[in-house]
C-alpha cells in the first residue's frame, strides 16, 4: 500500500503506539498517509477507535509476521 | 473531524499505580483529541508534589523498582516522564485546595502549571465532561 513515512511501535505496549501515533500525526501533512506498525495485540481495536475519535482515516490494516499493519491517511 | 469531547478524572491515592493509571488515561484521551482535566485530591496530591516519587501500596512498595523496570521494557516511560508527556499534551492539572491545607502542602511544592481549585471548579468540569473518571 502507497505510504508516505513509517512508525514502526513494536515493542511497546499500549498506550505508547497512541501516543506516538497522535504525535506523528501531527507533523504529517493533510492527505499524507503513515504506516503504523505494532505488535501489541490491543492496537488491533486502538488503531481504529484513535482514527474514528480524531477524523483520520484508516485505509488499510493487515496482520503479517505477528505484527499489525495500519495505513492511516491525515484527513484534517 | 468529531466534535471535541471532554473527560474529567479525580485521583485521590497516591500509589504508583494509581498515578500510572491517571497518566495513561489521561495522556491516551489527549492523543484522541479529547480535551482531559485531572484532580487530584487526599493522597492523590502527593503526586503534584515536585521530586513526587510514587510507590507501589502496602508490602507491594518492595516491587515498585521491578514494575517501573518492566514498564521501561514496553516502551512506557516513568512517572515524571508520564507528566511532563500530559503538560506537553496540554492535559489540565488541578491540585484540591482543601488536600493542600489538611496535608500542609503549599503551592511551592507543587509542580509549574497546576491550578489549585476546590471542589465546585471542578464539577463545573466534570458536569460538563461526556466522560469521568474516579481513580482512588
Amino acid at each position: 500500500m502507497d505510504k508516505n513515512d513509517t512508525l514502526d511501535a513494536k515493542g511497546l505496549m499500549c498506550p505508547m503506539p497512541i501516543v506516538k501515533l497522535a504525535k506523528k500525526m501531527k507533523e504529517m501533512p493533510i492527505g499524507a498517509t503513515l504506516e503504523l506498525i505494532a505488535d501489541d495485540v490491543g492496537s488491533k481495536e486502538d488503531v481504529p477507535a484513535w482514527c474514528h475519535r480524531t477524523g483520520n482515516q484508516l485505509i488499510g490494516q493487515k496482520e503479517e509476521g505477528g505484527a499489525f499493519y495500519f495505513y492511516i491517511k491525515k484527513s484534517q | 473531524m468529531p466534535e471535541t469531547k471532554r473527560f474529567a478524572i479525580v485521583v485521590s491515592e497516591g500509589t504508583f499505580d494509581k498515578a500510572m493509571m491517571s497518566m495513561m488515561m489521561g495522556n491516551t484521551a489527549a492523543s484522541m483529541g479529547i480535551e482531559t482535566h485531572i484532580f487530584f485530591t487526599f493522597f492523590g496530591l502527593n503526586l503534584l508534589k515536585k521530586g513526587a516519587k510514587p510507590k507501589m501500596p502496602g508490602i507491594y512498595r518492595f516491587f515498585t523498582g521491578m514494575m517501573i523496570k518492566k514498564m521501561k521494557g514496553i516502551g512506557l516511560e516513568g512517572f515524571k516522564e508520564q507528566l511532563d508527556m500530559a503538560k506537553d499534551l496540554g492535559v489540565k492539572l488541578y491540585a484540591c485546595s482543601t488536600s493542600m491545607e489538611i496535608m500542609g502542602i503549599k503551592k511551592e511544592d507543587l509542580i509549574d502549571d497546576v491550578t489549585v481549585l476546590g471542589a465546585a471548579a471542578f464539577l463545573n468540569i466534570g458536569v460538563e465532561s461526556e466522560m469521568q473518571l474516579f481513580i482512588g
